[in-house]
């Protein structure tokens, strides 16, 4: 049985001939809650691209719940992100697109809260709305309520308090703790403390995550 | 408020633009375009002298009525979705909303327009003329660039959102319907109908050209009136289109225009066919929320029958590609998860699952169309005795699977070597783009030698197609996709 749900090594990512992860460490106890904090440009989320296998590091080691992370779907099926902007299914509403997450997981829609998670967005009203006709708190608040709708064990998150309202930061925050409290793992990235301790993870500073000095 | 002159603020724009250009950069562009027409024009003037006046003009004139009537709906469509008001994308944003007179402003517009609707229906008349009559009437480009023009004027005062602007965009639809019907009409009956055009073609341009002037004079009086928002519109449009042709990415275009359709529409949530897998179930919702192209699609099964004269490969083609095309028209959320794989990775599925989930639907319309149609063919009489509406089942995988190939292309790759010909290099990403899906089609080569036999059909020839076509979606399947990937494309 895995004790981490992440494991970092050793982690080197440049661009160019600047480096931006040096060495970087990083664990993550299975059911436990990390946020990584840091000003802009510092690796936030380049590390949260490599650990979900979305970009490729110079070097280092990467494990997800004890094996390396890739793309096959019993990763997807374990791991659900926002790090990557999410697209939308052309002529398919908010709560088709929820339904639809729902039942390729075996879910019935009903059971998992479609509607309940909806109206806890502040989305019910736009149930019938194309995503790309919301603002962009809206499509931010979707893609949250996607990512906690469907089974997962390990939430990568980047900034998920982005674009939201005050009102929207402690839904989110709540419903974070919420998963957080079941058992999930969290490892998120964001610039609002406040919001993090919240969603009941612990902060770490980027610049503690490197080993050597940048 | 003073209204500040257009053309001064223009000539001011082009002389600081030319400031950062090279001295005889625009001369040097104009020259190269030039030269490209002048090539172009030299290596393909004998195929389009051709297309457009044959020597011998064999169509008959019900061909010729129902070319014309098609050719004014597509081009009324092609001029409301162009605007067919428009500015570049720099003017929409700079001057549109300068307090320069906005019919000094748009007026450029309105001529660009006018010439290039005349030069399309003279063309189209002149085509029409060679093709349908013996002795050429001199005047008829000229009551073919009128027509265009009295077309425009129409797609003018529509764009302005009259009460009537949906109701006309509909009819030019139901246009382009009616002319595809008396070609099919024309190419399956052996009707003999003659009529004169030189009894009626001067009265005819003294109507047209007085239509003509009177919307022109309505045109520039209304222009400034013109609501900021269709312009804009246009404006995008119009940047589209040129960041398409520059950058060779046809998808700019196809992804405008289905943001474009979903935005105008008011949806309600459906529940997804539980019974279904769920992508399949997804195709359906998409298929049933776009009935007008399973309209389209009804009425298209008899469009083969326009190649009954041509030779039986040439009706064949027509039929695989009819197949793709039916196939097609869910394909838009394959295009959505080649673009970007978000909702893949949401869903977890892996690539061979979502994409045979995915192309139950394409298969299933390729299938029916090519059954169709085929069926058409043989009751018109132009195929012989058979099971044609099975040989067309049998044909729905191979319309499917290109269909779902040609949506898994994503974006054209520019970055391929160019290819060096005698005549210049070219470049090959946008040639692989236009055939990815086409490749396909030759899995159909058992039917095509099936039709183009002109034999009887048997059961056996079916069973050929059918097991080519049920290996291809096996090879198709295991050579492009994964049971441990999630993603469409391999990296």
């Amino acid at each position: 049985m895995d004790r981490t749900a992440v494991e970092v090594r050793s982690l080197t990512v440049s661009y160019g001939s600047t480096p931006v992860l040096v060495e970087v460490d990083l664990t993550v106890p299975l059911g436990a809650g990390v946020c990584i904090t840091g000003e802009n440009g510092i690796g936030k989320s380049t590390l949260l691209r490599c650990i979900s296998s979305l970009q490729r590091p110079d070097s280092g080691e990467i494990e997800v719940f004890g094996g390396p992370p890739g793309s096959t779907p019993e990763f997807w099926r374990a791991v659900a992100t926002t790090v990557e902007p999410p697209t939308w299914y052309p002529g398919l509403t908010c709560r088709e697109h929820a339904e639809l997450v729902c039942r390729a997981h075996g879910l019935d829609p009903d059971d998992a809260g479609v509607d309940e998670a909806l109206e806890r967005f502040g989305l019910s009203g736009h149930a019938d709305a194309i995503p790309p006709s919301m603002s962009s708190g809206q499509k931010q608040r979707l893609t949250l309520a996607l990512v906690l709708l469907r089974p997962s064990r390990l939430l990568i998150l980047d900034e998920p308090e982005q674009r939201l309202d005050p009102e929207g930061r402690a839904t989110v925050a709540a419903m974070l703790a919420g998963y957080h409290a079941g058992g999930g793992s969290i490892l998120m990235a964001s610039h609002d403390d406040t919001f993090a301790t919240a969603a009941g993870t612990s902060l770490i500073g980027m610049a503690e995550l490197h080993t050597l000095p940048a | 408020m003073t209204a500040v002159s257009v053309l001064q603020v223009r000539r001011w724009v082009r002389r600081s633009q030319a400031a950062h250009k090279e001295r005889g950069e625009t001369l040097g562009n104009f020259y190269f375009a030039l030269l490209f027409v002048a090539i172009v024009g030299g290596m393909v003037h004998r195929q389009i002298a051709a297309v457009v006046w044959p020597g011998h003009p064999t169509a008959a004139p019900l061909a010729g009525v129902s070319f014309a009537v098609a050719l004014a709906g597509a081009l009324y469509l092609l001029l409301r979705r162009a605007g067919p008001l428009a500015l570049s994308r720099p003017a929409s944003s700079w001057l549109l909303t300068a307090p320069v007179s906005r019919r000094s402003l748009l007026l450029p517009s309105l001529g660009v327009a006018v010439l290039v609707a005349a030069v399309a229906g003279a063309v189209g008349a002149l085509g029409i003329m060679g093709h349908v009559m013996v002795h050429p009437v001199a005047e008829l480009p000229l009551l073919g660039a009128l027509g265009a023009i009295v077309v425009l004027f129409v797609a003018l005062a529509a764009q302005a959102g009259q009460w009537w602007t949906e109701l006309s965009d509909n009819a030019a639809y139901l246009l382009i319907a009616a002319g595809l019907a008396g070609l099919v009409v024309n190419s399956a009956a052996d009707l003999h109908w003659s009529f004169d055009a030189r009894s009626w073609v001067v009265p005819a341009i003294g109507a047209l050209a007085l239509i003509a002037a009177a919307g022109l004079a309505y045109s520039v009086r209304t222009l400034a009136r013109t609501p900021n928002d269709r312009i804009l519109e246009a404006a995008t449009t119009a940047g589209t289109l040129a960041d398409a042709a520059f950058g060779v990415e046809p998808s700019f275009v196809t992804d405008m225009i289905e943001r474009r359709y979903w935005a105008r529409r008011k949806l309600r949530s459906k529940r997804l066919w539980a019974r279904l897998p769920v992508l399949t179930a997804q195709d359906l919702l998409l298929l049933r929320r776009r009935p007008r192209r399973l309209l389209w699609l009804l009425g298209g099964v008899a469009l083969p029958a326009l190649f009954s004269s041509a030779p039986a490969w040439v009706l064949a083609i027509a039929v695989l590609i009819g197949g793709l095309v039916a196939g097609g028209v869910t394909t838009a959320n394959v295009r959505t998860d080649t673009g970007n794989p978000w909702m893949l990775r949401m869903i977890g599925l892996s690539s061979r699952e979502a994409v045979l989930q995915r192309s139950c639907v394409p298969m299933i319309l390729a299938g029916f169309w090519s059954a169709a149609a085929l069926t058409m063919l043989n009751l018109l009489g132009t195929l012989p005795a058979g099971p044609w509406w099975l040989l067309g089942l049998a044909l729905g995988p191979v319309g499917g699977v290109a269909a779902v190939r040609k949506a898994r292309t994503g974006f054209v790759d520019n970055g391929l070597m160019p290819l060096d010909t005698p005549m210049g290099s070219f470049a090959i990403g946008p040639l692989i783009a236009a055939f990815a899906g086409v490749d396909v089609l030759l899995l159909g080569v058992p039917s095509i030698v099936l039709i183009g036999q002109g034999g009887p059909l048997s059961w056996n020839g079916v069973l050929v197609q059918a097991a080519v076509a049920a290996l291809a979606v096996r090879a198709y399947l295991a050579g492009t996709t994964a049971t441990d990937r999630v993603e469409l494309t391999s990296h």
